[in-house]
């Protein structure tokens, strides 16, 4: 976000999936999943990027962040107030460790007809 | 006389000022009013109704409601009776209830989704006029989109529950609204389960598409270009923008369409669909892919899901 060259521009924080030990840099101002996807990384789910479909589910255990709007069909108050958040929509703060809740719908059922 | 065409769709945004980067300086909409409740309403610059994309700001993205427009005001009447007579219930909508517009039906489809109909809707006229018009005008954002062309909507489809809302669906609106088949998938062991399909009511090969999934939502709504080299000109647009895009430029080969998928800031799938594809008439055959060709429909070039086809939406 700031290409200013000031010194936040370079500030980045290591991102740690723990479902698979993966780790990678993300600046205050790219999402947890904007940094994955950009970095050619799997881990997280992605989908639409704009808080609405939901894939991108997290857990964080520890670190601290900042969110935009997420979608109350796939986070509620409470979820929200446990660190559950949407990858899509949550900007690092310091270095952070996150387990994954998403799934794409097709990895956990097996297809029969064609579509579903 | 009946539906002519898709009206309008309204859409629920997390972020309206990010919505509106979106549907003004990307798409190329025009914003044409913004009602008290903090809806704000666009049109393309080729439309000449006050209105086609409604967005209202919310906490969860996905579709509120779609309206197509009818012929004439005396097809309301007829219309409500045969959508009653097929059992479903109805409701009448005074005039200026949806904004600009006449007085209305309104009815849940089998799928769940809401939708209206109605015959008048406040006029603004096309950016280029009537009297001797240029092809294009000036000053347009971003892609320029045309029109509203179609939506596609996901149906729950539950084989082994007995469940499928795309079939039901369809029935409901060839019966009720004669819209016309124009493509179908059929799956299964038989190949005998309709899972999705593509109908219209204009001369392009769908004004509405039913695709089954998990449950009920929007897939996409798309938005109209001439021809290939804008499909291309607008993902341009997109990366410069850093639009999330689903599907980078492709062909259908379901209705032949030239496409991207692409995201709004609130994760609603858009579309950008050019070309006629082929005319549609009602006494066209129906077209059906089975389900060894299922992605060679969907995207023909590399006959396999890209993106995220099935298991994202709102
Ligand atoms: S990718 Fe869709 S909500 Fe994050
Ligand atoms: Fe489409």
């Amino acid at each position: 976000m700031d290409a200013t060259g000031t010194p936040e521009a370079d500030l980045r924080f290591t991102i740690t999936i723990a479902d698979t030990g993966e780790t990678y840099a993300c600046g205050p101002g790219q999402s947890l999943l904007d940094a994955m996807v950009a970095l050619g990384r799997k881990g997280i789910p992605s989908g639409c990027h704009g808080g609405g479909c939901g894939v991108c589910k997290i857990k964080v255990a520890n670190g601290t962040y900042e969110t935009l709007t997420m979608s109350r069909e796939h986070i509620s108050a409470e979820e929200e107030a446990q660190g559950i958040v949407l990858a899509c929509r949550t900007f690092p703060r310091s270095a952070i460790r996150l387990s994954v809740l998403g799934k794409m719908r097709k990895a956990v059922t097996q297809r029969r007809y064609g579509l579903v | 006389m009946g539906v002519m065409r898709i009206g309008h769709i309204n859409l629920r945004v997390l972020d309206m000022a990010a919505a509106l980067d979106h549907y003004q300086g990307v798409l190329g909409l025009i914003k044409t009013h913004e009602d008290d409740a903090g809806n704000v309403y666009l049109k393309g610059w080729d439309e000449w109704d006050k209105y086609s994309v409604m967005l209202t700001p919310s906490d969860r993205a996905g579709m509120n409601h779609i309206a197509y427009k009818v012929e004439a005001d005396a097809d309301l009447d007829v219309l409500k009776g045969r959508i009653q007579d097929y059992g479903v219930a109805v409701d009448d909508v005074p005039a200026g209830t949806l904004t600009a517009c006449g007085r209305a039906i309104r009815f849940n489809m089998p799928s769940g989704h809401e939708m209206f109909l109605y015959a008048e809707k406040e006029f603004v006229g096309k950016s280029v006029g009537t009297t001797n018009p240029e092809p294009w005008p000036d000053g347009l954002k971003g892609i320029g989109a045309h029109w509203l062309d179609h939506a596609l909507l996901m149906c729950e489809l539950n084989p082994e529950a007995g469940i499928n809302k795309v079939a039901e669906t369809t029935d409901f609106l060839m019966k009720t609204m004669d819209f016309h088949l124009a493509e179908q998938v059929m799956v299964g062991p038989d190949g005998d389960i309709q899972a999705a399909t593509w109908l219209f009511r204009t001369s392009t090969p769908h004004d509405i598409a039913l695709v089954g999934g998990p449950k009920m939502g929007l897939h996409h709504c798309a938005f109209f270009l001439d021809e290939w080299n804008d499909v291309l000109k607008a993902a341009d647009v997109m990366a410069k923008n850093k639009v999330k895009m689903d599907v980078t430029p492709q062909r259908h080969g379901i209705t032949r369409g030239y496409t991207i998928y692409f995201f709004d800031p609130s994760g609603n799938r858009n579309e950008t669909f050019a070309g006629l594809g082929y005319l549609a008439q009602p006494d066209m055959p129906p077209i059906t892919w089975t389900e060894d060709n299922l992605w060679r429909g969907i995207f023909y070039h590399t006959g396999e899901e890209a993106g995220a086809f099935t298991s994202v939406y709102t």
